[in-house]
């Protein structure tokens, strides 16, 4: 348990550190790419290297508590806008947004406790990879649509253009997050098909009105809207952008904060 | 102006007419095809579901109505359109999205949900405790039949249940005797009814009833869950057959589940069964038997039972091809689409 947590500060030091050079590097207009990209990396093999003694220890993967819940998703989210980071060399500068709203994050998991929870026992089911892992994509890929977005709204106000202005212009910024986002609608969806087969399975129906999986669905919902209002409106890349942040703050708020409101969270657990 | 002058002015008058009329038709359904409607639909279903979710009463109507809406929205859109003409998978997904829709409604309208719970070495004969069903459903039920062989259950330290095993028997539809055993992530499935196994388990004192003509008929008494209902291991029961109403307490001398360790569900040894009727308290054990006014009840002994969860729905394997087609033509669209231009062009 020490070490776990010994690893985990260590990872989140190294993302801090990665956080404040991405700032610093865009306020200085400088370019210490290869540095953030190093301390991501490190910072993921910290944290999966805590991940994989605390799942060793338990016996169990890191799905049950808000703790666990946390851990996991700051290591897929951060896996996924590292990839962003090192395949699209032109959205880097959005390091220096990301990685703030990341230490958020970082922050929350901090205060949580490590405790363990119960493994029920309808988790032992390869559904359960499938059904979390291709919700951490969707949630990866709108991260990303996220920092792009943010680019385009505080350009769009007037803040940091000269700062920010190394980044694409914003159409492109926002043909970019819209692929993210028609990316995040393909693995919601499969999600909401992986959620439906395995709550068949363990529960006898792919549907039952819990508050998790109806607000899942209507996360789908805002990105169905998104989609369609972009077509239909031919709306401006800030309007575009402000309506990713809504979905964003949906997901977001259907991932960590339904499970530990509703008394009824997925009845997986009992 | 002649006859046929007349004639042909009246003609063309008409074709006149049907023309607008048509090009009125088509501007309806131009109009019904509108995304901006979409978007209000859209927006609609999004209240419709919150509406469902806060309360089990509305969950039809709320539905129902902006996705009846989104479909006749989605059928104009494909009939007027000319991007779903261009684009096969794009048409391909809204189409996917038209049959899913119509397979849940059918699938709404022929369900059926419920619970039953079996004593081990008896028959499941098609009688549901707590039935639901859609108005058109018109599966066998009372034709289905299983045996339930008894379960185990594994429990970790704090009373964790673990992985459920339930051993059943049945007959499949060309008479053969089938056997499996099924928990957790696998239900027992015959002539399209699935049958789940749930956490509601406990134990059923079995009886033999003899009625005063002689018949004699086995029945069981199944006790509230256990050990959810650890402390309340009562019940009111009538023997099939019978007109006297016993009540029926079992009285568990042992720990059975210890939650200190790691344990398994059984049967308890030391345990002591009472059964009251009226005023009268007596004190059974396997092999006695106790005379009321119309026949004779004889204990034979304590077995589990489990309750099981019963979902009827054919639409399933449907829904899920349905659903691979949609996902499939979603990404087929996107990648044509990405791959003709680079986001930075
Ligand atoms: C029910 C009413 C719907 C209508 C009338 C409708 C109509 C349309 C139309 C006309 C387009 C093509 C627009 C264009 O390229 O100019 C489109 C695109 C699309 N629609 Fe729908 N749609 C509906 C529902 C949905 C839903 C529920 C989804 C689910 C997410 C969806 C997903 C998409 C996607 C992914 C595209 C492609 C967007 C793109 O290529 O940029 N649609 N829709």
């Amino acid at each position: 348990m020490e070490q776990e947590l010994q690893l985990l500060w260590a990872a989140i030091v190294t993302y801090v550190l990665a956080g404040i050079t991405a700032v610093i590097g865009v306020v200085l207009g400088k370019r210490p790419e290869r540095s953030v990209l190093t301390l991501m990396f490190a910072g993921l093999a910290l944290q999966a290297a805590s991940i994989g003694l605390r799942w060793e220890r338990l016996g169990h993967g890191p799905f049950i508590t808000m703790f666990e819940i946390l851990n996991s998703n700051v290591w897929s989210l951060m896996v996924a806008y590292t990839v962003a980071y090192w395949r699209i060399p032109r959205i880097r500068a959005s390091a220096a947004i990301v990685m703030p709203l990341m230490f958020i994050m970082l922050g929350w998991l901090m205060v949580t406790h490590p405790g363990e929870g119960h493994y029920p026992p309808t988790y032992n089911t390869p559904w359960l990879y499938i059904h979390i892992g291709l919700g951490k994509v969707f949630l990866g890929a709108v991260l990303v649509a996220v920092g792009l977005s943010c680019v385009i709204i505080l350009r769009h106000f007037g803040f940091g253009i000269r700062r920010l202005g190394q980044l694409p212009p914003s159409p492109q910024l926002d043909e970019l997050a819209f692929r993210c986002m028609a990316i995040g609608l393909i693995f919601h969806t499969l999600m909401l098909i992986a959620g439906a087969i395995w709550a068949q399975d363990a529960w006898g129906r792919y549907w039952d009105w819990d508050p998790l999986e109806t607000w899942a669905f209507i996360t789908w919902l805002t990105v169905a809207f998104t989609i369609h209002a972009r077509l239909a409106f031919r709306i401006s890349p800030p309007v575009h952008a402000a309506m990713i942040l809504t979905v964003f703050v949906t997901a977001f708020l259907t991932f960590f904060g339904v499970p530990f409101v509703s008394m009824t969270p997925h009845q997986g657990a009992v | 102006m002649t006859q046929q002058d007349l004639a042909e002015a009246i003609e063309r008058e008409n074709t006149q007419l049907e023309s607008i009329e048509r090009r009125t038709h088509i501007s309806l359904l131009r109009r019904l095809a509108s995304l901006r409607l979409t978007l209000w639909l859209i927006a609609l279903l999004a209240i419709g579901t919150i509406l469902a979710l806060r309360q089990e009463g509305a969950r039809t109507w709320p539905m129902v109505i902006p996705l009846g809406l989104l479909a006749v929205n989605l059928l104009s859109a494909i009939a007027t359109n000319g991007v779903f003409r261009r684009q096969t998978a794009l048409l391909v997904f809204h189409l996917s999205l038209v049959a899913l829709l119509l397979l849940v409604a059918a699938g709404r309208l022929t369900y059926l949900k419920g619970h039953a719970g079996v004593t081990e070495g008896t028959n499941f004969e098609g009688v549901l405790a707590e039935v639901e069903r859609g108005p058109w459903h018109n599966g066998k039920l009372s034709s289905v039949s299983f045996v339930n062989n008894g379960f185990t259950i594994e429990y970790a330290p704090g009373l964790q249940r673990g992985a459920t095993r339930n051993d059943v028997a049945w007959r499949d539809a060309t008479g053969r005797s089938q056997r499996s055993v099924i928990g957790d992530q696998e239900p027992l499935v015959i002539a399209g009814y699935r049958f789940y196994t749930t956490f509601n388990k406990g134990f059923a004192p079995t009886f033999r009833w003899q009625g005063a003509d002689g018949t004699a008929v086995f029945g069981s008494v199944q006790l509230p869950p256990y050990p959810m209902h650890e402390y309340s291991q009562a019940l009111e029961w009538t023997p099939p057959g019978s007109e006297v109403s016993v009540w029926v307490m079992l009285d568990i001398d042992e720990v059975l589940l210890d939650r200190e360790e790691h344990s398994t569900f059984r049967l308890p040894e030391k345990y002591k069964l009472v059964v009251r009727v009226g005023n009268e308290r007596h004190e059974m054990r396997s092999g006695d038997t106790l005379s009321l006014n119309d026949g004779t009840l004889r204990f034979e002994g304590l077995r589990s039972w489990m309750g099981y969860r019963v979902f009827y729905d054919w639409t399933l394997p449907w829904l899920l091809a349905a659903c691979a087609v949609a996902v499939i033509s979603m990404g087929c669209h996107f990648w044509q689409k990405f791959a003709a231009k680079p986001w930075d062009a």
